[in-house]
């Protein structure tokens, strides 16, 4: 069993910390331990980390080229490239803070990338005092880049897309997120909170999700479809859809209460007034990413000046026993559910997990639908059309390395061209 | 530290792969014997890379300070012998081979050619041919891939001299 937490990291790479965390959490819900303050606090301060690294690698490197070059810029400059050429400055920025975060989980944990140190009852290396010295101008800074990141984006880049932000890939859906006891969005720990689409909701803790969620599988793909159990199905139709939800920011923004950090939770009201509750509007994701990532900042810099932070008390003693544990956080890309059963000594016998680019399928899906649908008209379409329905998807920040089921390194697909009539005109192989 | 410095290497070599799934995680391992290799010229950078290739090339791309060849090791199924150790190019790369490349990180491919047309860096990579890869996790090499590891490292380091020698 305390292997996992190390082995999960290689499952795909793109965010080892959040498959590190949620596998140590289960670990910690097997062997029954409450792990020291300090050392959710490291945890914590890590997955804060990694949040600002993956924040500003969606909205910078994935999916800024479309709003920065604009929808109808050509393939060939509407990318990463593109962007270090158009606003070098800010490129700029966007490296050293990413490399500032890479330098801080060093110094945290050793590794930024397949990290090993938090381990079942707790974290294996405490932050020194001279460390947590080193590491306060590298946060102060990240946070002003946050700052400046969510300050350019609603001057310079939301005003321009207020009518694709109003239209693009909209659907209606319910929501899934973590919230603390009072309701307060949280990317570490706390409850889960189911959200209707007329924003109704219910809590739980995380060993109950499989009263809350079932999954279901089409012979077209190797990613399931995760829905709301107590729909009673399940239904992609855009107009009478059953037991969808969404996850990642958001679903977060929409299911909680409120944020934790001063900053934030000034962004979030003027998120909330100007939009309401829930919000359904797909690119509204890279609003509330944004927040996030100024959430995740600040969260940095307040575990920083926590004198607990340095404590040594950071690790309990865990024996094996037979026992299942639930272990969550909430990745980048949506909620992780890590699931593990042991026997009596402590060997895996069961392990589910739904990560987030999962809970997301069956929306994403529906969104490139409606996108296609709203702007594919009498079979026209050209690469900028073509590029807003992309749009559609990359608001998720999907990542499928580890949300398919199939490791043999091939992508076996069929794709069947039909006309109006619905006969297959073409079909393009490569079984 | 493993990364961020190493990104300012003259000549940065990536170890690719999963160490989970046998010959997959080829690459990590040449880069542990190379990282443990007394032959390894000062300014050349080993990143054992593993599976999180994607954001060290998207910070490569970007960086001001990038450098000048990339080595990226790699397994990849091209209908060779097994264990056999060879030199290609991206340009080199078959089409049909590319999603083998990118079962690491999707974009991979695509940011390799990046950083080679747009920013300028000489890109290899030194692949071995897989025997085989497993369905389920199991960890360690095949025998034929196993004795492949110093020999691909000898190849890199055969680069790393000869590049180090124009540069001089």
């Amino acid at each position: 069993m305390e292997e996992l937490p190390r082995i999960v990291t290689s499952i795909c790479g793109v965010c080892p910390w959040s498959h590190h965390l949620a596998s140590a959490k289960a670990c910690d819900a097997v062997f029954g331990v409450d792990i020291p303050p300090a050392a959710k606090k490291l945890r914590e301060l890590c997955n804060s980390i990694a949040y600002t690294e993956e924040h500003i690698l969606h909205f910078y490197f994935l999916s800024g080229a479309d709003f920065v070059m604009g929808p109808d810029a050509d393939y060939s400059v509407r990318n990463v490239i593109g962007i270090a050429q158009k606003v070098p400055d800010i490129a700029k920025k966007v490296v050293r803070c990413r490399h500032l975060g890479t330098q801080m989980l060093e110094i945290v944990s050793g590794k930024s990338i397949h990290p090993v140190t938090a381990v079942p009852g707790g974290f294996s290396k405490p932050l020194q005092p001279e460390e947590r010295d080193k590491m306060k101008p590298m946060a102060t800074e990240v946070l002003e880049l946050a700052k400046f990141s969510i300050d350019f984006a609603k001057k310079e880049i939301f005003p321009k897309y207020i009518d694709a932000v109003k239209t693009l890939g909209v659907i209606k859906t319910g929501f899934l997120g973590t919230v603390t006891k009072d309701g307060t969005m949280d990317l570490y720990d706390g409850h889960l909170r189911m959200m209707q689409a007329d924003g109704s909701y219910e809590d739980f803790e995380y060993p109950e999700y499989t009263d809350y969620i079932a999954e279901h599988t089409e012979p077209w793909t190797y990613l399931k479809f995760p829905y709301m159990k107590k729909a009673g199905g399940f239904s992609m139709n855009l107009e009478n859809p059953k037991g969808i939800y969404r996850t990642n920011t958001l679903a977060r923004i929409n299911v909680c209460d409120r944020f934790a950090t001063p900053l934030a939770q000034k962004e979030f009201e003027e998120f909330r007034n100007t939009f309401g509750r829930p919000v359904q509007n797909t690119l509204l994701y890279h609003w509330a990413r944004l927040i996030e990532l100024l959430h995740a900042a600040e969260n940095i810099v307040r575990l920083l000046d926590d004198p607990e932070i340095t404590s040594t008390d950071i690790r309990k003693k865990v024996e094996p026993r037979a026992a299942r544990g639930v272990g969550c956080v909430e990745a980048p890309r949506g909620t992780l559910i890590h699931d593990y059963e042991t026997d009596e000594n402590g060997m895996v016998t069961n392990v589910n997990l739904i990560v987030g680019t999962t809970h997301n399928n069956a929306p994403i899906n529906m969104s490139v639908k409606r996108a296609a649908m709203d702007n594919i008209k009498d079979g026209k379409y050209d690469q900028g059309i073509l590029n807003m329905v992309e749009m559609a998807i990359r608001a998720y920040d999907p990542c499928f390395s580890c949300a398919t089921h199939d490791l043999d390194g091939s992508i076996p697909v069929k794709v069947d061209i039909v006309n109006a009539a619905g006969e297959i005109i073409d079909t393009l192989c490569n079984l | 530290m493993q990364s961020l410095d190493a990104m300012h290497g003259d000549i940065v070599v990536l170890g690719c792969g999963n160490i989970l799934f046998g010959d997959d995680g080829f690459g990590s391992y040449v880069a542990e014997y190379l990282q443990n290799s007394d032959a390894l010229p000062k300014s050349v950078a080993v990143i054992n890379a593993r599976t999180s290739v994607r954001g060290i090339l998207f910070d490569l791309i970007l960086s001001e300070q990038r450098p000048r060849k990339i080595i990226v090791v790699d397994a990849i199924d091209a209908n060779r012998p097994p264990g056999e150790v060879f030199k290609i190019t991206i340009d080199e790369l078959p089409l049909n081979k590319i999603d083998d490349f990118t079962f690491h990180q999707m974009p991979t491919s695509n940011l390799l050619r990046e950083l080679k047309e747009y920013c300028g860096v000489d890109v290899v990579i030194i692949a071995a041919q897989i025997e085989s890869i497993p369905e389920v996790v199991r960890p360690g090499l095949s025998d034929a891939l196993a004795g492949s590891v110093p020999v691909a490292a000898e190849e890199v380091l055969k680069l790393c001299n000869r590049s180090s020698e124009r540069v001089c």
